[in-house]
């Protein structure tokens, strides 16, 4: 017996699926990158093959890059995340409309140049969570190393103070997103990997509570005092580190 | 005003003003192009305050000239305390001539003044 395989991520050819096996004229195979991903429904990777597909019709391009919630488990996600790497300027909003008009779904368009793509991979800590968990057309080249901008973070930080004050008008989700934010500037400046998985188990470890507590607003005054406690704490931390950069400077 | 009211105008207030301050810190970092990209945090913050300006009042009427008063003051002193805290540990580039540019302009975003 001989034995075939086949991508695990695919369109298509459910188990059980009855095939027919013929040979074909030997042809470049494109196959997409994927990162940090078990399995994907294949609709959706029925999308990110359209993406790719009429970005490359439409224009030049370094790398396409999806990510965010459509790569989450279920179908919960507002929009599509698509980064596109390429050196020349780009009409973002026309792409991004030509690509909403054609698949009917909301889409992000994000357009950097590599050079852009590598700085803000060094000093935002959002970029690498969003790499993390990705697929893209081309590899993605390792992740470079990180650079600590402090004032670049306390700006990105602020955000989050939103939960200490208005605490009890936020939504699940929002609040879920705020503690995101301050986990992972947290975990990116004590340069612990930036991972999904890794700021919920941080989440969980720091403040006491499960995310899914958190989406579905299910806290008490006991997660808000620590919230604010850590917040606080490291908020501290960071504008210190910030304005002794800015003296060294 | 009723205590609902009151509380709407807090979480106006708060969102503004975090918004306000991020912009001008991110300003004073030599990164801004960087944030720019990614601007969806930023956005929802402003979406999520245009919703609670639609509560306070419908948003095609416009809110007493005592209100939009309060809330202007408000956001300029929140942002302002923030600010010089930054500035007094040390902080250089920080422009406090910003504040009020961009209160107005978040203001006038979300139809209140």
């Amino acid at each position: 017996m001989d034995q075939i395989y086949i991508p695990k991520n695919r369109q298509g050819l459910e188990p059980g699926t009855y095939v027919k096996i013929i040979p074909i004229e030997e042809k470049t195979i494109e196959r997409s990158y994927f990162y940090n991903i078990k399995e994907l429904e294949p609709i959706k990777l029925e999308i990110v093959n359209k993406i790719f597909s009429i970005i490359k019709n439409l224009t030049k391009y370094n790398n396409i890059i999806i990510a965010g919630s459509l790569l989450d488990k279920g179908f919960n996600f507002k929009d599509i995340d698509v980064l596109l790497i390429n050196e020349e300027k780009i009409n973002e909003k026309n792409v991004e409309k030509i690509l909403e008009s054609r698949l009917k779904i909301p889409i992000h368009l994000i357009h950097m140049t590599q050079k852009e793509l590598k700085k803000a991979l060094m000093i935002d800590p959002i970029w690498r969570i969003m790499l993390n968990k990705s697929i893209s057309y081309k590899r993605i080249p390792p992740l470079p190393k990180t650079n600590l901008n402090y004032k670049y973070l306390d700006a990105q930080m602020i955000k989050s103070n939103l939960l200490i004050e208005n605490s009890e008008c936020l939504t699940g989700n929002e609040k879920y997103k705020l503690t995101r934010n301050l986990i992972a500037i947290y975990l990116f400046v004590k340069q612990k990997h930036l991972s999904k998985e890794n700021i919920e188990r941080e989440i969980e470890e720091k403040l006491n509570i499960e995310s899914e507590e958190l989406k579905n607003n299910i806290i008490d005054e006991k997660f808000i005092k620590k919230y604010k406690k850590f917040y606080k704490k490291f908020e501290k931390e960071i504008i210190k580190n910030a304005a002794k950069q800015e003296k060294a400077n | 005003m009723p205590q609902n009211r009151k509380k709407l105008i807090d979480l106006f207030i708060g969102h503004i003003s975090e918004a306000v301050s991020h912009e001008i810190l991110i300003r004073s970092t030599e990164n801004k192009e960087i944030a720019s990209h990614y601007k969806k945090e930023l956005e929802n913050l402003l979406d999520r305050s245009k919703k609670y300006r639609e509560k306070i009042n419908p948003k095609n009427s416009s809110l007493p000239e005592k209100d939009i008063d309060y809330i202007k003051t408000k956001i300029i002193i929140k942002v302002k305390t923030e600010l010089k805290k930054r500035i007094s540990l040390g902080y250089k580039n920080i422009d406090l001539g910003l504040i009020e540019i961009l209160v107005d302009k978040f203001l006038k975003e979300a139809k209140i003044s």
